[in-house]
């Protein structure tokens, strides 16, 4: 497998609304990438684009430098985001008449179906009604839909949205193992905690347009500085306030997070929370994927 | 006639066993196509039969979960049983309400044994429909005696005299009184013939006189006509239920696909007119099977039970029911399916569903009138051509007999071109409104609305 899906200078407007904005970002295989925005950025939008289930005013996705069509779209799997099956239907047919759909023969949809729901752990329900699953064993569903036929990209809108723990545990590790196995995989959530420990991509798209991507890693180590800082018996985080050229991004349990200025030095910093109390807490972090978020859309 | 149902069923037969031959066909192409290790459904224009199976492959599988799924539903098979058992009742009773022997009239004859008079006596049994016993009575007191004991039910006082127990109008119709209705001017023509001195063989000659026969020039057999009423009507009415089951089927099925966006999924596998002519093929097959099935069960239990059913025209109305109810189907599926693509919601798809069944309505009604009443109006004649009323009127038209062979073609051609074009119009707005989601859909937006981009009229980009 490997591939790569290219998308340059997407844009569809829905009467003045601008959905997509000369969206352009690439999705590499054999990486989990999130697919980042706040709501309404446009990224339900993006997915359907990938699919050809909108109309674009211009632009093109590319699939392995391919525009695609109607052969690319039978190789990938999607995942809308809640729903998506007919509710009345048995769980294994569903999963089998995707997987046939999609071009399998009757005996590679069977065995496959079997894998997956063994793999995602509903394989007692396979001859339930989709309808009488819980939420999180729908999304399991969903997903074991969606990967049936190997797909060679995987698009999933808010996968994890909604699952306990076990749940997000579940699926985020079938994430992980498709894009080591060579699949592309993109989703979307809010969850950026998450995404931070999923990926090792995001993109990041505000009103149809990107405005950040790269590794989380990369993202994590670049921009300002970062400083915790715990002060005992502070509750307030005045002192920090008053600073000038520092900002505070976060306080939570006593514990301030700062973004520096490059030219703040932090032994003042030091200096200034010695001041407010014997200081508990002072040393460097790095930029947080909800950090990056809020710097990203603000 | 006969030779133009036995063509459209041989037609049918005909498509349906091409349709599973390429969908084999397809089927092992995938196959072996799996075997060497490539994508099998790939469209590609320089595998043009691959690509043309492919697409029946498609459509092939949604037929076939829509067979299942509705197969499966309780509703179905509780509808179909339910209707089994009203045709078979609709059948069965009136044999059995005709073959019940209601107990003879005893007419008791008071006087000399005469056979002229036991002649006349059961004639006029004959003539009102009513069996008869003659018996003899001793005197007019017995006679009166067995007629209060309701021994007798009428008694003839030497020819010239009827008794009955309870008086008797003219406006009645219990067998007592049809016989007396018949029996007494006989009797008086019976009497006026022995006053004017004719003797017993003249008597017996002239009271053998039987009207002259009445030929019309448009043929018509009465009988049959009236047999041919109850069926039509019964037709017209298993036609408006099933079509109305289909549609429903139609409306509710692709408006939840839409509104639980599993369309989504299905549309990034499939062309839209993949998923929406494997939705109308399946619903189309189980159709035409519960059809076939409750024909089929008409027919054999007529013949089991001897039923007037199948008596003159009635083998052939059936037939024609059989043939436009998936005429009906062909025609309306498209309009529901158009309109459940506009829906998400019941209210919506209840909306939308309101004008599309006002034509049945109003071709239902008129055709259940017309069929009762026998007199087809020339509006009525015009509307069995017309592609929306004609799975009404013209299955009314066969039962009155009122219809040449080729009317019927033109009729069933014409329904077959309205059909294409309805299957059409309901094609592209289906394409364009399925994916649309939040609001219902207005017509308005469908008509300046992008089309679904084909992959190969994509701008594309040199790579390079």
């Amino acid at each position: 497998m490997g591939g790569l899906l290219e998308l340059e200078g997407l844009r569809r407007t829905f009467g003045s609304l601008v959905a997509l904005d000369d969206l352009t970002f690439t999705v590499p295989s054999g990486q989990v990438v999130g697919f980042l925005g706040p709501n309404g950025a446009g990224k339900t939008t993006t997915m359907r684009a990938i699919f050809g289930l909108i109309d674009l005013d211009a632009g093109v996705v590319r699939w392995n430098g391919t525009p695609v069509g109607r052969a690319q779209w039978r190789r990938f799997g999607y995942m809308p985001e809640e729903r998506g099956l007919y509710p009345g239907m048995l769980v294994g047919e569903q999963v089998e008449y995707l997987g046939r759909l999609h071009g399998m023969s009757p005996h590679d949809a069977a065995s496959a179906t079997r894998i997956w729901l063994e793999r995602l752990e509903i394989a007692d329900r396979a001859t339930s009604k989709v309808e009488a699953l819980s939420h999180g064993n729908q999304q399991r569903v969903q997903l074991a839909a969606a990967l049936i036929h190997e797909p060679e990209l995987l698009v999933l809108d808010e996968p994890l949205s909604g699952l306990d723990p076990t749940g997000i545990d579940a699926i985020g590790h079938v994430l992980v193992d498709q894009a080591r196995s060579g699949c592309c995989v993109l989703f979307s959530s809010h969850q950026l905690d998450l995404v931070e420990d999923l990926c090792e991509q995001v993109t990041i798209i505000d009103h149809g347009r990107l405005v950040v991507s790269g590794t989380v890693d990369h993202l994590a180590s670049s921009g300002a500085r970062r400083l915790v800082v715990r002060v005992e018996g502070e509750r307030t985080a005045d002192w920090a306030r008053s600073l000038e050229g520092v900002s505070v991004s976060e306080f939570a349990a006593g514990a301030v997070r700062l973004v520096l200025d490059d030219d703040v030095d932090s032994d003042s910093v030091l200096r200034a929370a010695m001041g407010a109390g014997r200081v508990t807490e002072f040393s460097f972090g790095r930029r947080r994927l909800s950090e990056v978020f809020r710097e990203a859309v603000r | 006639m006969r030779f133009v149902l036995v063509l459209v069923i041989v037609a049918v037969a005909l498509g349906l066993r091409i349709l599973v031959r390429q969908t084999q066909r397809n089927r092992r192409l995938a196959t072996e196509s799996d075997e060497h290790g490539v994508t099998p459904l790939e469209p590609s224009p320089h595998r043009g039969g691959l690509a043309i199976g492919a697409n029946l492959g498609g459509v092939g599988l949604v037929a076939r979960r829509e067979i299942l799924e509705r197969v499966r539903g309780r509703i179905f098979r509780v509808g179909t049983i339910i209707i089994l058992l009203a045709v078979g009742a609709a059948i069965v009773i009136p044999k059995i309400h005709s073959s019940t022997t209601t107990p003879p009239q005893k007419v008791g004859v008071v006087g000399a044994p005469n056979a002229v008079l036991t002649k006349v006596i059961k004639d006029s049994g004959r003539r009102g429909n009513v069996p008869v016993r003659v018996v003899s009575e001793q005197s007019e007191e017995s006679a009166r005696a067995a007629l209060r004991d309701g021994d007798l039910d009428v008694a003839i006082v030497n020819g010239d005299k009827i008794l009955v127990n309870q008086p008797v109008s003219s406006d009645s119709t219990t067998d007592t009184a049809t016989v007396v209705q018949v029996l007494a001017p006989e009797l008086g023509v019976l009497r006026a013939y022995q006053q004017a001195g004719l003797s017993a063989p003249q008597i017996e000659q002239v009271s053998r006189a039987r009207p002259v026969p009445v030929e019309s020039l448009q043929h018509t057999n009465k009988n049959n006509k009236d047999v041919n009423k109850g069926t039509s009507v019964i037709g017209v009415i298993l036609i408006f239920l099933m079509l109305n089951q289909y549609n429903t089927w139609i409306l509710m099925g692709v408006m939840q696909e839409k509104a639980s966006r599993v369309v989504e999924v299905l549309l990034a596998a499939l062309r839209p007119i993949q998923l929406l002519g494997g939705k109308v093929l399946g619903i189309g097959l189980v159709a035409m099977g519960q059809a076939i099935l409750i024909v089929g069960f008409a027919f054999i239990l007529s013949k089991a039970v001897g039923s007037d059913l199948l008596r003159g025209t009635g083998a052939l109305l059936l037939l024609s029911d059989l043939v436009w109810l998936i005429l009906g189907y062909a025609f309306y599926c498209w309009l529901f399916a158009a309109a459940g693509s506009m829906a998400e919601r019941q209210d919506q798809v209840q909306t939308l569903a309101l004008p599309l069944t006002l034509p049945i309505l109003i071709a239902y009604v008129f055709s259940i009138t017309v069929a009762s009443s026998g007199n087809p109006s020339l509006l009525f004649k015009v509307l069995a051509y017309l592609p929306p009323t004609a799975p009404f009127a013209m299955p009314v038209l066969v039962g009155l007999d009122q219809v040449a062979w080729w009317q019927f073609l033109i009729s069933v051609l014409l329904a077959i071109a309205g059909t294409a074009v309805m299957a059409w119009i309901a094609a592209g707005i289906y394409r364009r409104a399925v994916l649309k989601s939040g609001q219902r859909v207005k017509l308005r937006e469908l008509q300046s609305g992008p089309r679904r981009p084909r992959p190969t009229s994509r701008p594309t980009v040199d790579p390079a």
